[in-house]
């Protein structure tokens, strides 16, 4: 074997121990989740690790109520990732098709919102939230809507960006086609160029909902319910609960990844490419 | 992750714009349901935030909202110098432990990130399944992460101490992750096994856009790898290690999840090397309810973020659209 070979097939090698030693921690997780409550209590790392217990599982989604949270999660960002991602959908077509004034503006307002994010400012609009209850009869803190009105507002700016660059990338001839033929402008967009962007939807949907996902701070800072509380509000909860209880933790992680997991592998050939395509772009 | 999405903005083709003398209400149409919720979620609340942290805004006054007695800019002196301020509680600890964190973690992920692009950028057997495992830890929720570590450091029944001290014999003693200084690395590192995988996919996709023939030219000429890395790959790259630099700081310094989920039983009592500045401030804020106080936080640290993207922006500018 020449030096070259050799080297390459070295390389190759701290490759797959970097892929293995990155990935030790989530298989940790899921052998902790399956694993005996005492036997992990005990310091026992590995012994009892064979035999494993799925009544992990059965006991967070019915003894935890875990499900009401994987419920309300599931609602709300499902809800958030649709509205966001037509809300960005518009605003994006309007940026990336026409010049009118105000776009600029408005492109540096987005950008804006990136680096301020509104989590910076949670104090005052917890105080929105809880006026609008008490003086309008409006109530959002504790409810979907509120949770909901919020995130989509949120994810939508960065949604634009991806959107945006995907709509430039569309050629117009299409849509001028279609509007000569007598297609109205909305029509042409919702007919036309919707259908072309399929890859692009997806890629800022599942953005979208990875994002909304992982969203932590505003959904404990604006509810207090177990009927509204999503997932995060719920493990953090029970943590205060039940502090040494880490089988039941491992295995809630393990659920609360599944629906992201399947959402980055649903989408994942846009996705992956999205995400390339925006970067190299910078 | 917000970093992805704003790249794109960055030298799109120009969109071919229609000219039409009178105005068009079509875009403004459609821009509208966007700028309604970014005037009610983002707009609003800085306005109300800046007016807010005039008002002496506290649990006595917490139901006249907006009609709280104001204050001018005590709130502002109180929290920059006034020493005995319950909010100031901890502050400068968490001042302290968020300059380090962000520091680190951004410079790791984006270092780690790079090395492992250039290790993802040969042809090896299996390249595309490495590529979506290696993306794993980034798809498993930051919460979840913050819990999964926090079992992990434990110092009796954790697999860290269990592997270096019981298996590779690396110390004598266990030591404790979650208490006193090593807390701070125990943020870090999680942080970092989360974040280094998309600047992976990033850093890889832009080495994959350099044209293959710059290198070729170099090889013939014998120019070594390591040099052909500084003097071609690395200029290459710099508009996008800048860009992602400077978002991986942005991310970092709001960073919240990950602490709050890790330490004190999930109630996020941290202590004085791993409590930041988000989780500091929710907890302060909410339990002396110092609204106007905390919005004064919140004012100087966006200020303070202001200041650093405008200065980075421009110390880097020449760099990343390769003119003045």
């Amino acid at each position: 074997m020449t030096e070259h070979r050799l080297r390459s097939r070295a390389l190759d090698a701290l490759t797959w121990t970097i892929v293995v030693v990155s990935l030790l921690p989530i298989a940790w997780m899921l052998l902790s989740s399956l694993r005996n409550y005492s036997d992990i209590a005990a310091g026992e790392q590995l012994v009892g690790g064979l035999s494993l217990r799925w009544q992990n599982y059965r006991d967070i989604w019915v003894n935890v109520d875990f499900f009401n949270y994987f419920r309300n999660s599931l609602i709300v960002c499902g809800l958030t990732t649709l509205i966001s991602t037509a809300v960005a959908a518009c605003a994006a077509y309007a940026l990336a098709r026409f010049r009118f004034r105000g776009s600029n503006a408005f492109s540096l307002s987005i950008t804006v919102t990136q680096v301020i994010p509104g989590m910076l400012f949670f104090l005052p609009l917890y105080m929105l939230y809880r006026n609008l209850g008490q003086s309008f009869g409006l109530v959002m803190l504790d409810t979907y809507h509120g949770l909901v009105f919020l995130y989509v507002a949120l994810f939508t700016p960065a949604s634009i960006w991806i959107m945006r660059g995907f709509f430039v990338s569309i050629p117009r001839e299409l849509e001028d086609a279609a509007v000569m033929d007598g297609c109205s402008r909305l029509g042409a967009f919702v007919r036309i160029v919707l259908p072309i962007s399929a890859p692009g939807i997806i890629a800022t949907a599942t953005f979208v909902f990875l994002l909304a996902w992982d969203e932590l701070f505003f959904a404990w800072v604006l509810t207090s319910s177990a009927d509204v509380q999503t997932i995060p509000v719920g493990i953090r909860l029970f943590i205060s609960q039940f502090q040494h209880r880490y089988d039941l933790m491992m295995a809630a992680g393990a659920v609360s990844t599944l629906p992201v997991l399947a959402a980055f592998f649903a989408g994942q050939r846009y996705f992956v490419k999205g995400l390339a395509a925006g970067a190299v772009k910078g | 992750m917000t970093s992805i999405a704003l790249l794109s903005q960055q030298r799109l083709p120009e969109s071919r714009t229609v000219r039409r003398k009178r105005i068009d209400a079509f875009p403004y149409l459609m821009l509208l349901p966007a700028v309604l919720l970014m005037a009610a979620v983002n707009l609003t609340p800085i306005l109300q935030g800046f007016y807010m942290s005039l008002l002496k805004l506290n649990q006595f006054t917490l139901a006249q909202y907006l009609d709280a007695p104001f204050v001018g800019l005590d709130n502002y002196r109180q929290v920059l110098f006034d020493a005995d301020n319950p909010l100031r509680t901890g502050l400068g600890h968490a001042l302290r432990n968020t300059a380090l964190y962000t520091l680190t973690v951004s410079l790791s992920a984006v270092a780690i990130g790079l090395a492992v692009a250039l290790l993802m950028n040969r042809d090896f057997p299996g390249r595309n399944i490495a590529r979506t495992l290696l993306l794993l830890p980034w798809i498993v929720p930051s919460y979840v992460v913050g819990t999964l570590w926090g079992f992990m450091w434990q110092r009796d029944v954790g697999i860290v101490n269990v592997v270096l001290v019981d298996w590779l014999h690396l110390l004598d003693e266990k030591p404790f992750w979650l208490l006193g200084s090593n807390s701070f690395w125990a943020i870090v590192i999680p942080t970092v096994w989360r974040a280094w995988p998309v600047m992976m996919l990033i850093f890889l996709a832009a080495l994959q856009s350099i044209p293959e023939d710059q290198y070729e030219a170099a090889t013939l000429d014998g120019v070594s790898r390591w040099k052909q890395f500084l003097h071609i790959t690395l200029p290459l790259l710099k508009p996008v290690i800048v860009i992602q630099l400077m978002f991986q700081v942005i991310d970092n310094v709001y960073s919240y999840n990950i602490v709050s989920m890790m330490f004190g039983n999930g109630a996020g009592y941290p202590g004085e090397w791993a409590d930041l500045l988000m989780p500091l401030l929710t907890r302060q804020s909410f339990s002396y309810w110092l609204f106007g106080q905390g919005a004064a936080v919140s004012f100087v640290m966006m200020m303070l973020m202001l200041v650093f993207v405008g200065v980075w922006l421009k110390a880097f500018r020449k760099s990343m659209t390769g003119h003045d």
